[in-house]
């Protein structure tokens, strides 16, 4: 490592570049390839899911929650981290604002507020990570069962519900022409995103820091700071999508964001981000959020239960990552190339060693 | 290396320092803390309110950890490996109706319900050990993946009987539950705490045993000391896939319940890694033990009993849970933790 290191940084720089390599635009072809099939294939074979444009439009404010959560999740997962409080912070900020609302503030306000209250809890949640210098999926997993309890118990008993009209049109049901609010937000939250994770010194920051932790620090990167920013930014779009949810069912529930964690798991993953960081593109994310979608949504139009879509959802992930992996594995020189990065994380002695 | 000095302290496999005295060292231990902040916990709800020392409110907090038990142990076969499974919940609910429904509707013996639970874990293991091992994908992902596919799967299976939720099991299922074997200590308990006892014998004097830690160690060099890293991951989530189902047939005799969301409605999967946790195993692999895994069940039912006892609202559970996972982890950090990213390659990519 100690001979290498020069060398491999300028590998890594070469390669990473803050945009993904020519393998992940492939992948995120690919996605779209399977967006378009699905939707033609369900339009043919199920009555009543193709109703028009714009009624394919309005399928998406069934899903469009989930793919926030999952911007937000891809920030902590390029950085090699993961959040499975997401879905609680979701559900707080849902209650949060109604209850404020319900205290006599002013809708925006309440929502600015409830927005504010879930960035700082993605900020304790990255605090505790890098001051203990500790696992993320365990902080985050103890995390989302105190945000649980305390959503529980600022709302569980009598969800608040009647929110005023303008925060309906404009963050739930609300349309501009054919176009959901929601889709509009979405579409500019995901701008955002990219901008950030591509065109940002703290997006790349991020994404070296998944890649390689060590070579991140060489580089004069504060690690540290980076995965709290990771987490900051997590939780504030969990913070938007728990408003998303509320203003669609037009209710604030404590339960209703924990069911919505492992999708936008999945979504994050299925868009080919490496669950273990450092790789992936955020258009990859954003395809994969309409892929799962309109997959869910095709079957539940179709007659089909919830859990039968979650099992078609699950072998989709399943098929599509095994699929990836093979790919990944025989183009170019990647297969090599591949084994040797994923061996010089977990052992870099030994590469040091092949090195000299 | 990394070129940043190593300045944590060595630690054994049991996680207590190198360097401490013996006798500190043995108090160390994670299992003999956890035994004394159980004891600790009891003795002060017991002075709180003296109903909680009785026999019954005790063996009441064993039985009902016993489930969560059997699967932290399996939980922990694979976080010694330095992955995870995160498809236990569905696993479990999956043999609880399984068997169930072949109970109420069938009247299947209780004896080869027991068989029947052994194969639905199994199977499924083996489906999770299959991508795991065999195509490579990361374990997170594998068992995501299969946490839906199995979730839907229980879904299926319980609207293809009549009526779609188990709630008649036969008396020789009840009383199977409910049995005690001595002095209050339920039969559940006992076999907990045998499967406990074996699979600890199995990790520490088996071939297989110790493969699961050197994998979770080191992959690389597990692989090339001559271990069969692919072939011990498989079997380790396939023996996941088998305590899972074995703890959905103590759900169901201890409940007389189960639906389709058995499981997945009470976040058993990570009850059952923060029960690990809460024992001593680390997510990094290479780290921990059983008995702390089935103690630390034990101490999440009692802890949780506890609250109730205080007169604490039943909707801070779940904050409690989060509380003693939290303690865990800063103590793992002063134990010498983990300190980059929240999930490690396995070894799936390098075998």
């Amino acid at each position: 490592m100690t001979l290498g290191s020069s060398h491999r940084l300028a590998a890594i720089f070469r390669s990473r570049g803050g945009r993904g390599s020519s393998l992940d635009r492939g992948w995120v072809l690919a996605l779209a390839a399977i967006l378009v099939a699905e939707i033609l294939y369900f339009s043919l074979t199920v009555q009543g899911f193709f109703a028009g444009g714009s009624g394919l439009l309005s399928l998406t404010e069934q899903f469009l929650d989930i793919g926030t959560l999952a911007l937000g999740l891809s920030f902590v997962i390029f950085a090699g981290e993961i959040d499975l409080s997401v879905g609680a912070i979701a559900s707080l900020t849902g209650i949060v604002m109604a209850e404020l609302w319900k205290a006599g503030l002013e809708i925006w306000l309440a929502v600015a507020a409830a927005i504010a209250i879930s960035a700082l809890i993605g900020a304790v949640n990255g605090l505790i990570i890098a001051l203990f210098r500790t696992n993320s999926l365990l902080v985050t997993l103890a995390t989302q069962f105190i945000i649980t309890s305390t959503a529980t118990a600022l709302g569980g008993g009598s969800p608040p519900f009647g929110f005023p009209q303008s925060l309906l049109s404009y963050a739930g049901t609300g349309t501009l022409g054919p176009v959901p609010a929601q889709l509009i937000v979405f579409a500019v939250l995901a701008v955002v995103v990219v901008v950030i994770v591509d065109r940002s010194r703290f997006g790349r920051a991020l994404v070296l820091a998944g890649y390689n932790r060590d070579a991140a620090r060489y580089t004069g990167i504060d690690v540290s700071r980076t995965v709290v920013g990771a987490f900051v930014l997590s939780g504030f779009f969990a913070g938007i999508a728990g408003i998303m949810i509320s203003a669609f069912y037009n209710a604030a529930r404590d339960d209703i964001g924990l069911s919505l964690l492992l999708p936008a798991v999945t979504v994050v993953v299925l868009g080919g981000v490496d669950i273990f960081g450092g790789r992936g593109r955020v258009a990859g994310v954003v395809v994969a959020t309409f892929v799962l979608g309109f997959v869910t949504e095709g079957l539940l139009v179709g007659g089909h239960g919830s859990l039968t879509a979650t099992m078609v959802t699950g072998i989709v992930l399943l098929l599509c990552l095994v699929l990836k992996l093979q790919i990944d594995r025989h183009e170019g020189v990647s297969l090599g190339a591949e084994l040797r990065r994923r061996l010089g994380d977990l052992f870099p002695s030994s590469v040091a060693r092949s090195e000299r | 290396m990394p070129l940043v000095p190593v300045t944590e302290p060595r630690v054994r496999l049991d996680g207590a320092p190198l360097r401490a005295a013996p006798l500190r060292r043995f108090l160390l231990r994670r299992e003999i803390l956890l035994v004394l902040a159980m004891v600790a916990v009891a003795l002060a709800s017991g002075l709180h309110e003296s109903a909680f020392l009785t026999r019954s409110n005790l063996s009441f907090v064993a039985a009902d950890a016993a489930a969560t038990a059997v699967l932290a142990v399996g939980q922990t076969i694979v976080l010694l490996t330095r992955g995870i499974d995160l498809s236990v919940a569905p696993i479990l609910g999956l043999s609880a109706v399984v068997v169930g429904f072949l109970g109420q509707n069938h009247n299947l013996p209780l004896g080869i319900g027991v068989v029947v639970s052994l194969a639905v874990g199994l199977g499924l293991g083996v489906g999770n050990g299959f991508l795991i091992a065999v195509t490579g994908l990361p374990p997170i992902i594998s068992t995501l993946g299969t946490l839906s596919v199995y979730g839907g799967l229980q879904f299926v299976v319980c609207n293809a009987w009549s009526p779609h939720t188990v709630v008649n099991i036969p008396n020789s299922y009840v009383n199977f539950g409910n049995d005690n074997a001595f002095n209050g200590l339920a039969w559940l308990v006992v076999i907990a705490a045998a499967i406990t006892a074996v699979v600890a014998v199995v990790l520490r004097h088996t071939r297989f045993g110790r493969s699961l830690y050197a994998i979770g160690d080191d992959a690389e060099a597990a692989y090339r000391a001559g271990i069969r890293v692919r072939l011990v991951l498989f079997c380790a989530y396939a023996a996941c896939g088998l305590l899972a189902g074995f703890a959905g047939l103590i759900y169901l005799v201890h409940t007389g319940s189960a639906d389709s969301t058995t499981g997945t409605d009470t976040s058993v999967n990570l009850i059952s890694i923060a029960a690990a946790l809460i024992g001593g195993t680390t997510l990094t692999g290479g780290k921990g033990g059983v008995v702390g895994s089935a103690l630390g069940a034990v101490f999440l039912s009692l802890a949780l009993t506890a609250m109730v006892f205080a007169g604490i609202d039943p909707i801070w559970e779940p904050a409690g849970v989060g509380a003693l996972i939290l303690l865990a982890v800063v103590s793992d950090r002063r134990r010498g933790g983990t300190g980059s990213g929240a999930l490690t390659r396995s070894a799936g990519g390098a075998a």
